[in-house]
This record gives C-alpha cells, sequence and structure tokens, in this order.
C-alpha cells in the first residue's frame, strides 16, 4: 500500500517533470537543428549546433548582451534585497497601525499597468538625465511591494524571543536584523533571490525604453532582435532563447536547496 | 512608574528604528511608482491625441464601459481570475507540499524541472505552445490517436477552447513560481510536526489542511494577492500566444490598453482612465483578501 | 537613537542620490555608466557627421543601411551610421515615448517606418516627424502607390523603400501533376483560380493556399487590388455599404469551405506550410520570396505571376501591395539636413546600390529606375530561371493606391474579429456593421 502510493507519487511528480521541461529540451533540440527542421517540427537532436552557434555570434553580441545582462541582474538583486527586506522586516517586527496602513498603501503601487506610468517615469529620467545609464535601467524596480510584502509575510514566523535576547545582549537594531534575521531567514532570502534576479535578467520594456544605446543590448533585447525582420532563423533563434534561459535556471538549481531544505530547527 | 516610562521610551525607539528601516524602500517607491501614477490620474480625466490634451472630466470613465472591446477583455480577464488562479495556486501548494518530503528522492532534479517554466522565455514558450496546439500539432496528434476526435481541431480559432488554451499555458507557467514561495514557507514549519501528526494517525490530507495550510496562511495571502493582481494585469500570454483572438475573445484589459496607447493612434488619457480601473478592482479584491487572512495571532 | 538618526542621514543620501542629483547619480555610476556617458558626449560633438538610425532587419533594411554608409562615404570620409537594432514594436513604443514626453533628444536621426503606420504618427506627433517635401529628394522617382503612404496633406514625409509588391506564388511541380501551368494562373480571376484550385486539391490533396486564421492580410490585399480600403478620402469608416469589402469576405469564405485555403494558428505555423509542401502556393508581399526560398531543397520548383483579380468590382486589377516599409527623418532638429541629403544620394538617388544590396538581401526596391537595371533581370535559378525580380518591379509600378487611413490598425483589428465570425458562419453584414461601430467608437473621443 505504501509501496504504491510512493509509486504513484514518484509517478505524479514525473509526469508533471516532463511537461514542464519538454519546451526546455524542444528550445535544446531546436537549437541543433537548422531553420528549416525546426520548421518542421524535427524532435530529435541534430548536428546543425555548431553552425547555429556561429551564426549566432556572428550576427548579435551575445557576449555584450550576457555581461551586460549579468550586471543589471545582479546589481538589482542585491539592492532589492536589502532595500526590500530591510522595510519587510520593518514592517512587521516594529508593526503598528500606522506602518499596517503604510503597507496598504505601497501595494497600490504595483496596482496600475506600468502601459500608463512608463510615460510619466521616462519624462522624470529624461528630465534628471538618467537615460542610457545603469542607475536609469534599476532605479524604477530596486523596491517593489511585492518583495516587501513577502518579507514581511516571513518575518511574522521569526520569533519575538530571539529579538528581546539580542536586545538584551546589546545589539543594535541594525545588528539584530543583520546577524539575526539575515542568517535565520535564508530560505526566504534564497526564494526572493531566485524571483529577483529571474524578473531582473527577463525585463524587458523598460530597459528597451530607458536604453537608447546598442552597447546596452541585454539577452531578452537580442532574443527580440532575433525575432524581427523578413526570415527568422529558428535553430539560431532557439540557441539564442537557450542561453538566455540557463542562468536563471542554474541560480535556481543552486539555491533551491537554501530555499527548500532551509535551516529549521535553527531557528528554534 | 519609572519602569513604565521606559517602556514607553523603548517603545517609542521602537517605533522609530521600525519607521528608518522602510524609509528607503518607501521612498523610492514614491518616487518611482506614486509620482507616475498621480501624473496618470490627472492624464484620466484627459482626452486628445498624441499630446493634444484637454480636460474632459469623467469623460474617459464614463466612456470605457461603453466600450464593447474593452467590456469583453475585462470579462475575459474575470474569466481567467475565477478559473485559473484557483487550480494553480491549490495546485503549487500540493506539489510543494509533495516536494517538502524529507525522504523524497531526487527532489532538487523535480523542483527545478517545476520551476523551468517560469524561466522560459516569453518567446519560445509562446512558439512552443502555438505549435502544440496547432492543426497538425502534438495534442491533436494524440486526440486522434485515442480516437477522441477525427480530424486536426484548430484550438485557437473557437472563443472557448482558446481560452482554455491560455489558462493552461498560465497554469503551466506559473505553477512553478507560487511553488517557490510556499516551499520556502514551508521551512518555518517544525517538521516534527508533521511527524507528530502521522503518529496521531493523521492522513496525508489531514495533515495537508489542518497543518501546513493554516501555517502557510501568510504565503497564501502574498500569493493570492500577487496572482489577482498579475492576471488582471494579463499582458505576454494575449498579446503572444493569441494575439488577443479569435475576435477578441482572449484579450486582456492591459493588452487593449497597450494597444491604445501604442498600437492604435495614443488615446494616454483614456488608457489612464482604463489602468486606474484595473487600479480600483485589484485593490478592493486585495483589501478583501487582507481583512479575511492578514490576522496576527 | 545616534544610531538611527545615522542610519536614516545615509538612507536620505542614498535615496536622495539616487533620485534628484541626475548628473551627480550619473557620474557615480559604475565605469560602465561612464563610458557610456562619454559615448553621448562624443555622439554631441561629431554630431556634424554622424548620424543614429533604428531599424530591425540584419539581413535586410539593417544590411541595406550599412551598405548605404559606404556609398555615402565616398564623397563624405567623415561621414558615420549609428544603427541600432530596434524591433518594430519597439520602435512605435519609444517613439510614442519619446515624442510624448516632449524629449525629442532621445530618438534617431533617422527611423524605420511601416508604411500602414505613417498616417497615424504623422497625424499624432506632427512635431515629431520632418516635412521633407523640398528637401530635394525626386518622389517621382518611386511608385506612385508606395509614395502615397507616407504623403500627408500632400508634403512628403517618408523616403520609399522596400517594395511590397503582391506576388502569386505556386510549385511547378504540383501544378504540372494536375496539368496545370504558371501561365494558366497569369491575370486570372479568383472564381478561376479556387475552380482550378479545386482542382489541383483533388488530384494532388494539396491547398493551393494557407493563411492565419485571425489576420486579415488576405483581405486588405484583395481590398487594395481594387483601389478600396477600409477609409473613405475624408477618413471615415467604409466598412459596412462596402460591396468590395462585401465581395472579398465572399471570395475568402468560398476559398476556406473549398478547402483550397487551409486556415494555420500563426506565422511560424504559415511558414511551416510552404517549407514543408503542405500547400502548393500562396499570395503575399514579395518579401515572402526569402522564406520560401529557406528550402534550398525546393530550389527550380517555384514559380510566381500576379495575383487573382476580384470579379464584378470597378477599378479590380492583378495587383496589389501588402507591407513595406519606409524611412522617416526625425525632426529632434540635430542633424536634418544631413539625414536628407544622405537619404538622396542613396536610397533616393543611386542605382548602383540598389545592384548593391540586391543580390545579398534580395531587398527589392521601390525606387523605379532600379527595376531597369541589369542586375534585376538576371534569372533566378530558384525561380526556374525567371527574371523575377524586374518581373516584380513592373508589378509593383501597377498597384492601385488606397488610402490607408489615420485609424488603420482599429480597422483592421476590428475586420479582423468579423472575419473570425464570418469564416465561423456569421452574417457579414451584421458583423461588419459591428466592425464599423466599433471602429467609430475608438475614432470619437
Amino acid at each position: 500500500m505504501i509501496r504504491l502510493k510512493r509509486f504513484l507519487q514518484y509517478l505524479f511528480l514525473t509526469i508533471v517533470s516532463i511537461i514542464s521541461v519538454f519546451p526546455i529540451y524542444w528550445m535544446a533540440v531546436s537549437a541543433t537543428n537548422k531553420s528549416i527542421d525546426v520548421i518542421r517540427g524535427k524532435l530529435v537532436f541534430g548536428t546543425y549546433f555548431l553552425e547555429n552557434w556561429k551564426n549566432l555570434f556572428t550576427v548579435s553580441a551575445v557576449g555584450k548582451a550576457m555581461l551586460n545582462s549579468f550586471k543589471y541582474a545582479i546589481v538589482l538583486t542585491i539592492l532589492a534585497l536589502f532595500v526590500c527586506s530591510l522595510a519587510g522586516y520593518g514592517f512587521e517586527i516594529f508593526h503598528d497601525k500606522g506602518k499596517d496602513a503604510v503597507m496598504s498603501i505601497i501595494l497600490l503601487a504595483m496596482m496600475v499597468p506600468f502601459a500608463a506610468t512608463m510615460i510619466p517615469l521616462f519624462q522624470m529620467f529624461s528630465k534628471a538625465k538618467l537615460l542610457n545609464t545603469t542607475i536609469g535601467f534599476i532605479l524604477p524596480t530596486i523596491s517593489t511591494p511585492f518583495l516587501i510584502m513577502l518579507f514581511r509575510q516571513s518575518a511574522r514566523s521569526f520569533p519575538h524571543d530571539i529579538i528581546e535576547a539580542a536586545r538584551i545582549d546589546g545589539l543594535s537594531e541594525m545588528g539584530i536584523f543583520l546577524r539575526m534575521f539575515f542568517p535565520t531567514m535564508r530560505s526566504t532570502y534564497a526564494a526572493a533571490m531566485t524571483i529577483t534576479f529571474m524578473n531582473a535578467w527577463n525585463s524587458y520594456l523598460w530597459p528597451k525604453v530607458v536604453m537608447q544605446d546598442a552597447n546596452s543590448i541585454t539577452m531578452p533585447m537580442l532574443v527580440a532582435n532575433l525575432t524581427e525582420g523578413y526570415i527568422t532563423d529558428y535553430g539560431m533563434l532557439m540557441l539564442a532563447v537557450l542561453l538566455c534561459t540557463i542562468p536563471t535556471v542554474i541560480i535556481f538549481f543552486i539555491l533551491q536547496k537554501s530555499f527548500a531544505e532551509g535551516i529549521t530547527g535553527a531557528v528554534k | 512608574m519609572n519602569q513604565s516610562k521606559k517602556k514607553m521610551k523603548l517603545d517609542r525607539r521602537h517605533n522609530l528604528v521600525g519607521w528608518a528601516f522602510l524609509t528607503p524602500a518607501v521612498i523610492l517607491i514614491v518616487i518611482m511608482s506614486f509620482i507616475p501614477m498621480v501624473k496618470a490620474l490627472l492624464l484620466s480625466f484627459q482626452t486628445g491625441i498624441g499630446n493634444k490634451l484637454k480636460w474632459a472630466g469623467t469623460l474617459n470613465y464614463v466612456r470605457m464601459f461603453q466600450d464593447t472591446v474593452f467590456m469583453q477583455a475585462l470579462k475575459n480577464n474575470f474569466v481567467y481570475l475565477i478559473i485559473q488562479v484557483p487550480i494553480m495556486l491549490v495546485f503549487a501548494l500540493v506539489l510543494a507540499s509533495m516536494l517538502n518530503n524529507k525522504n523524497l528522492r531526487f527532489k532538487g532534479l523535480f523542483r527545478t524541472a517545476i520551476f523551468l517554466p517560469c524561466a522560459t522565455s516569453l518567446v519560445s514558450y509562446a512558439i512552443i505552445f502555438r505549435s502544440l496546439f496547432a492543426v497538425d500539432g502534438f495534442i491533436n496528434m494524440i486526440l486522434i490517436k485515442l480516437g477522441i476526435l477525427e480530424t486536426g481541431y484548430n484550438f485557437l480559432v473557437n472563443p472557448t477552447s482558446a481560452r482554455i488554451v491560455v489558462i493552461l499555458a498560465l497554469i503551466w507557467r506559473w505553477t512553478g513560481y507560487n511553488m517557490v514561495f510556499y516551499l520556502s514557507g514551508l521551512q518555518n514549519i517544525e517538521y516534527s510536526v508533521y511527524e507528530a501528526a502521522k503518529i496521531d494517525g493523521a492522513s496525508v490530507f489531514q495533515s495537508f489542511w489542518r497543518i501546513t495550510v493554516p501555517l502557510l496562511k501568510p504565503t497564501i495571502l502574498l500569493t493570492a494577492i500577487m496572482s489577482t493582481n498579475g492576471t488582471l494585469q494579463l499582458f505576454d500570454e494575449s498579446v503572444n500566444l493569441t494575439k488577443g483572438g479569435p475576435a477578441n475573445a482572449t484579450l486582456t484589459m492591459s493588452h487593449y490598453i497597450y494597444n491604445t496607447s501604442f498600437k492604435y493612434v495614443p488615446n494616454f488619457g483614456y488608457s489612464a482612465a482604463m489602468s486606474y480601473l484595473i487600479l480600483i478592482l485589484v485593490a478592493v479584491l486585495a483589501f478583501i483578501q487582507l481583512k479575511v487572512g492578514d490576522k496576527r495571532d | 537613537m545616534k544610531k538611527v538618526l545615522a542610519f536614516l542621514l545615509t538612507t536620505v543620501m542614498v535615496v536622495s542620490l539616487a533620485a534628484c542629483g541626475g548628473s551627480k547619480a550619473s557620474q557615480s555610476t559604475s565605469d560602465e555608466g561612464n563610458q557610456e556617458a562619454t559615448t553621448q558626449d562624443a555622439t554631441t560633438q561629431e554630431a556634424g557627421n554622424t548620424l543614429t538610425v533604428w531599424c530591425w532587419d540584419p539581413a535586410f533594411n539593417i544590411y541595406a543601411m550599412q551598405e548605404a554608409e559606404k556609398v555615402y562615404q565616398k564623397d563624405h570620409p567623415d561621414f558615420k551610421l549609428n544603427v541600432v537594432e530596434t524591433p518594430w514594436a519597439d520602435i512605435q513604443t519609444k517613439l510614442t515615448t519619446a515624442a510624448t514626453s516632449g524629449d525629442l533628444s532621445s530618438l534617431p536621426d533617422i527611423l524605420l517606418m511601416q508604411d500602414n503606420a505613417f498616417q497615424k504618427y504623422v497625424l499624432s506627433y506632427p512635431e515629431a516627424i520632418a516635412d521633407i517635401t523640398s528637401s530635394g529628394i525626386d518622389f517621382k522617382q518611386f511608385g506612385e502607390a508606395k509614395t502615397a503612404y507616407s504623403v500627408v496633406d500632400g508634403k512628403n514625409y517618408g523616403v520609399p523603400f522596400d517594395n511590397g509588391a503582391v506576388i502569386s506564388c505556386l510549385r511547378t511541380d504540383v501544378l504540372e501533376q494536375a496539368g496545370y501551368t504558371v501561365e494558366d494562373f497569369t491575370d486570372v480571376t479568383w472564381t478561376k483560380y479556387i475552380e482550378m484550385g479545386k482542382d489541383i486539391l483533388a488530384k494532388t490533396g494539396k491547398p493551393l493556399l494557407s493563411a492565419q486564421a485571425g489576420e486579415c492580410d488576405l483581405i486588405m490585399i484583395m481590398l487594395q487590388s481594387a483601389g478600396a480600403s477600409l477609409f473613405d478620402e475624408n477618413g471615415n469608416p467604409t466598412i459596412v455599404n462596402n460591396d468590395v469589402l462585401l465581395k472579398v469576405m465572399d471570395v475568402y469564405k468560398e476559398l476556406v469551405t473549398s478547402g483550397v485555403l487551409i486556415e494555420v494558428n500563426d506565422w511560424d505555423e504559415y511558414i511551416g506550410t510552404l517549407n514543408s509542401e503542405t500547400v502548393a502556393g500562396t499570395i503575399n508581399g514579395c518579401w515572402i520570396l526569402g522564406s520560401i526560398q529557406s528550402a534550398a531543397d525546393q530550389s527550380g520548383k517555384w514559380g510566381i505571376t500576379n495575383m487573382p483579380s476580384l470579379e464584378g468590382v470597378t477599378g479590380a486589377t492583378n495587383y496589389s501591395n501588402n507591407g513595406g516599409s519606409s524611412w522617416l527623418v526625425t525632426a529632434n532638429g540635430k542633424n536634418t539636413q544631413l539625414a536628407t541629403d544622405f537619404l538622396n544620394r542613396t536610397f533616393a538617388g543611386s542605382v548602383p546600390f540598389y545592384e548593391t544590396i540586391l543580390p545579398s538581401s534580395g531587398a527589392l526596391a521601390t525606387y523605379l529606375p532600379a527595376g531597369e537595371s541589369d542586375v534585376y533581370a538576371q534569372p533566378q535559378e530558384f525561380f526556374g530561371g525567371k527574371a523575377i525580380y524586374s518581373q516584380i518591379t513592373e508589378y509593383a509600378g501597377k498597384v492601385p493606391s488606397n488610402n490607408t487611413g489615420v485609424y488603420y490598425y482599429e480597422a483592421r483589428d476590428a475586420v479582423k474579429a468579423a472575419l473570425v465570425n464570418i469564416v465561423a458562419g456569421a452574417d457579414a453584414t451584421t458583423e461588419l456593421k459591428n466592425a464599423e461601430d466599433t471602429v467609430k467608437f475608438q475614432m470619437g473621443q
């Protein structure tokens, strides 16, 4: 009985995983095939990988785009995690009516479609001469209601006795945040890091509007460029898409242990 | 007396520290979101083409309710919200609690596999989904082999089946994303609680509903609000998967707003007004969710 | 308390640095930021001889621009072109954003504009687009129908570039199996075309055409072939009571019901039907040739001719247009003069330039003098040794011009929705009435 149950569980997870992985498999297969075979629906690995690779690197600045994407995503992730976790912690640990109200108001900030606020934002950035700068790229998404709320919700399970004990030991409030909260909440940080990195890595519309220069191309922009034009080289496109997907997947794979097998027990 | 005075002083100090902690984030949000939002609000009371705007009172707000295309989009968004969000969240919760099992093998691989869809770039995701549901695509092939269909069915031409495809695509893409938060939330639950429940004879289902769900409530609230917001602002799938078709059956509000700003003759006053309707809808729903779910024990 | 204050101070500093201090901020960005800033300065200094261009296809219009740069550099050695690859959707977003915020300085000097969007932008942002009527460019050297896209109130706003003349592509081998030749499909009507299509379908099992379901490229192609459009000269929608449109809907429905045309879900699938030999032909703008030729194993098996004409419709022809784009000079005030001079000496004045770009990119010009060039008369092996380029250039000259209309995309989307319902069996007149109501609603404010 238990065996059957276990078998069913593995079967279920395997099916779900296969469905989830299929597109990546398709991408990988397509990256090794000629464009014409991709269009014709070929589903087995081909021998055109090197050719696609060569074409991609001739046609587009993959190296530069990778470098830019990493730069923006890393800087943004670090800043966002610090600013938002600090706020989330503040909202929860020192909560009172006023702060709860502010939290609700902050949530409003994510409820308007970006299409409506993009132009006023662009106006501000062009007046501040921030077009074409790294700061212009990352500034709007450092502080997001979503991350703040994520940290606020998880700070709810952070035991208050630890804080009291630390205060008696004479640790400053910042010290408590950095030395107690930060290590204890490793699983939340890992989850937040994965998601923030992914969002930063994939962000497209704002970067495209604020960065005018060909030198500031990112991976999603590179992929978008490849789909434009009268003829699309699908083999090459899928290779680019694969390259654009891999970093997020690797980051997830590395971090998943930290956020899924956190350090329960260390809390108490 | 002295004691309580000291406590009051301490409370005030803590209160100040709290405000200090949230200041950077709040200032950034005010500048980066609220200022543009106020400008958009002012814009929503104006009308005109491009830069030639004039004040129009509540005209735009009245207008959107007479706009058959926008009303259709509003309906579509709610269909997605009501059907897709609950299925996805329950599914993510089930997967997360399965993958939280300490004795499960290949956990890392399963987790990564299920997370993969949301890391996949939109371009390939759209191409793959369309080709899967193509007339001579994989899904039709299977249905024909199983004897359910006789000839290939064009899923994206019929309004109902096109919506189902969009919903499936959304579940496929975002389940793993929500699972991440549940998995990380589950780490705050002592594993021994489950073992104790097991000894007490609780079934898997019972411990899921009585332990996992209540303890994950803060995280569930978070994902519910985020998914509500995400669904009412849904854009990518409508644009890339179905182009809003057939006959606007899958068009979303955000897609239409984008069209009125960047594809059609630009009418920013009107798009701003429609954006504010989304704000009001999400805010009301989020407020209800917070009222129901955001209680500190 | 001190610590709190200190913390608050740092916070305020960080934020103010980020938010207000524009110049300060760009100085304190990473090295890359500095680099970017200096390149920008450099551009401003060199403003006299550098042009920035936005366009999107490396194999096609970007390549053409780079060749044009070389041509212009012969007389102007200091000249430099900075081509920024920008997909069409992004050109629209960036142009709209910049023009609406009133910051024209972030615009390039030249950008590539889809012909169908030209009227819309000139009407919405006249201040952002340069009037180049009296720039010395001779617009008479381009096809009249083509130039018409970028003319508003008698003023020229664009230099025509690529050709969207419609061709009917056919698989000669499939035709042969059923006992037909390409000549049988030349100068025919739709009735004749469908009749032969049914015969070919019966004999070979292959439909003649494929189209994206819910898209209305073919509808617009048929409309223009009779000089009709969705708007009248005053810009009012003419979707209802438009006999040509009704006729077109009839023809389309018959194509679908007879099985001569199969509907597919998207563009990639459409290309797939051509490359995997699902269909025996297609009707589209001549730029489709590139996609057809990517199936190298089908060399020699394709032929082209003109499209079928509508019957019983005044002004019906066998020629039409789909897609194509023109160069637009922005009015950002930096280099307007240089930009028009550059275009005048290349895209609007150099036959050798077009002779260079044609063979390696298939970039067919709308510049009429180029059509007479020997390069255009070269036989093309892929298409059975015919000189298809001069053939297409000839077609381009015969395309009836029509009125795109400012609200082109609104009307197109409404007709798309109507088309889906009509094909599914709804009454055409009612659906077109709904479509017109939608467009009228969107036009009103």
